[in-house]
């Protein structure tokens, strides 16, 4: 709770910035500084996510885990990512002016950063002095992350009669070096990590965006989604769903903006947020699964040049889980998925989750209209927008929402309830919500270029 | 006005007409909520202030544990390479819902890096029956039953 344990966590997420930042440098390069300044955000999730992955295969093989561990991880990373960039040609960063905005942009992004950073100031203060409540997070996903930062590894005690024995470490890891950047196991600043991860997500979504719809589309579709009732300060609960949630939703956008320019170093970073999300939670190979799925049917045209690249993707975020699955399994734990993938439930269950995810979806007092704005922008954009577009979000939005019901219909254990301590289907929700926030100003901005040629902002 | 006119087709004025609906609506929500989504971490950063240290401390043990003073002794007691076992007896007044159910599970969490194992010498004892525990003393007892004990070593 002290400046000192804020400090460590500033530098802390300034380091794994870098370190996304070094990557997306080796990947693409930065002809302007501006360029980073605009990817930062993403750069932030993108080394969280490749710290995460990196330190779970590493603990798996018996590397103990500790601040100079830590360090190294990232002082190795950014130099490793930088020497790569130079030798693959990339041009050092200059400071040049970019394209300017009108004056209505301007207006609206200096509303919009003005609305988003106030609310964001205001979690801040909220995280600031927050106990540690929520259940899930004292009962397994912080034991866990005490256990990596005290016994430097995977304990096996606390991996294996914890709740949730088959859920990934990479959270965890995080929080465990958020503790070595404290200083100590302060849980109550830890809820402060949580608040880098939502302003790095927000940084993300913004900066991805800011090129390719107006200012005017892309702020209230931020802002609309930040306000819905069931987020604010859940945003910063310290566990495992929001996060899971951002790398889905950031590696559907890069895969949805790739789809449009072929630019290699989205379907790149895409693959390691996705690698991430495989190692945060188990529907994280549920959301890899969707988001390559809706790409391949997206790219049918030019299969032949893309699916072996989108094969690729799917290849980076199955292997980076393949390791854990291996050591958990390695001590006779079980239970990552229903033994008969819910084939054998009764039709009356299937209808029953379907109901209760379609129920949830549309509550209006958990995601206030969020879910109809998507539709109608999901409209607009197969109506009068890239149709390639509005079809690839139409199957991810599709597949998660059957993906939510089916984790409800195929554990018979889990009864069928909207009921959170219960049920993990509006947490689970909260994904696709989040991914309107990514996907209706583009879908839109696609039906509003429709009759100005192809104009960009 | 005629479309002929203004050059827009019935296609283009829908195309509008559904943005236009879209950016309404959104601005409309943002409009309705953002002052609650203000409030809201608002409220709690003050709820959260007002608290003391043990309270921030124990956050959700305090719906476990009727008595803050056991996690507390416990954690100044158990030496941080000690391990300790959780006995749980008949439930008494001041107990919630969550007492016996989730005991252990919270102390698991909370005393890390203390181990919970079967047959270690500190007992945190939630109204155990201490006959099971021959030879060991209270060094702590607190109210609706909660105390922690150590056997002899």
């Amino acid at each position: 709770m002290s400046v000192r344990a804020i400090t460590g966590l500033v530098v802390l997420n300034a380091g794994f910035a870098a370190l996304g930042l070094s990557l997306l440098y080796a990947l693409r390069g930065f002809s302007r500084w501006q360029d980073a300044a605009r990817l930062a955000g993403l750069g932030h999730l993108l080394g969280v996510a490749a710290f995460g992955v990196v330190w779970t295969e590493l603990l798996v093989l018996g590397v103990p885990f500790n601040g100079r561990g830590i360090v190294a991880t990232l002082v190795l990373g950014i130099a490793g990512a930088c020497v790569a960039g130079r030798l693959l040609g990339r041009p050092v960063p200059r400071l040049a002016r970019g394209p300017g905005l009108t004056t209505l942009a301007l207006l609206v992004t200096a509303a919009g950063v003005a609305l988003v950073g106030l609310l964001l100031e205001a979690f801040f203060r909220a995280a600031r002095l927050q106990s540690l409540q929520a259940s899930n997070a004292w009962a397994f996903w912080v034991p866990k992350a005490k256990a990596v930062y005290f016994f430097e590894g995977l304990d096996e005690q606390v991996f294996t009669v914890s709740a949730g024995p088959t859920y990934p470490p990479l959270l965890p890891i995080v929080d465990a070096a958020a503790f070595h950047a404290m200083g100590s196991v302060d849980v109550v600043t830890l809820h402060l990590q949580f608040w880098f991860l939502l302003v790095g997500a927000v940084a993300a979504l913004a900066g991805l965006l800011y090129r390719h719809v107006p200012a005017w589309l892309l702020w209230p579709s931020l802002l609309v989604v930040l306000v819905v009732p069931r987020f604010g300060e859940r945003l910063l609960t310290p566990q495992a769903d929001v996060l899971v949630d951002v790398f889905f939703v950031l590696a559907a956008l890069l895969v949805a903006l790739w789809l449009d320019d072929r630019q290699g170093w989205r379907l790149a970073a895409a693959a390691v947020l996705l690698a991430g999300a495989t190692l945060t939670k188990r529907e994280g190979l549920l959301f890899a699964a969707v988001v390559v799925g809706a790409a391949l049917v997206a790219s049918w045209r030019t299969r032949r040049r893309d699916w072996p690249l989108l094969g690729a993707v799917a290849l980076v975020a199955v292997a980076a889980a393949v390791p854990w699955r291996l050591w958990y399994r390695a001590r006779d734990v079980s239970g990552e998925a229903p033994g008969d993938l819910g084939l054998g439930v009764g039709a009356d269950r299937t209808v029953d989750a379907l109901r209760l995810s379609l129920d949830v979806l549309f509550e209006t007092s958990l995601w206030s209209v969020v879910p109809f704005l998507f539709l109608l922008a999901l409209a607009a954009g197969l109506a009068w927008g890239d149709r390639r577009l509005g079809a690839y979000f139409a199957i991810v939005l599709g597949a998660a929402f059957l993906g939510g019901a089916w984790v409800t219909y195929s554990y018979a254990d889990i009864p069928i309830t909207a009921n959170e301590a219960l049920n993990p289907i509006v947490r689970y929700t909260g994904a696709l919500v989040l991914l309107a926030a990514a996907a209706m100003p583009l879908l839109l901005a696609s039906a509003w270029r429709h009759g100005r040629g192809s104009e960009r902002p | 006005m005629d479309p002929r006119i203004t050059g827009a087709s019935r296609g283009d004025r829908l195309r509008l007409a559904a943005i236009g609906i879209w950016l309404a609506l959104a601005l409309a929500v943002i409009v309705v909520r953002y002052a609650d989504a203000f409030r809201a971490p608002n409220d709690t950063a003050r709820a959260n202030a007002a608290l003391d240290l043990v309270d921030r401390t124990l956050g959700g043990g305090n719906s476990v544990f009727p008595d803050q003073g056991l996690m507390v002794e416990a954690r100044g007691r158990i030496p941080p390479d000690g391990a300790f076992q959780v006995a749980v007896g008949d439930a008494q007044p001041g107990w919630t819902d969550l007492t016996a159910t989730f005991a252990e599970t919270y102390a698991r969490y909370f005393l890390l890096p203390r181990r919970a194992e079967p047959g270690a010498d500190w007992i945190l004892c939630l109204a155990c029956d201490r006959a099971a525990f021959p030879g060991a003393d209270a060094v702590w007892e607190g109210e609706a039953g909660l105390s922690l004990l150590r056997a002899e070593q």
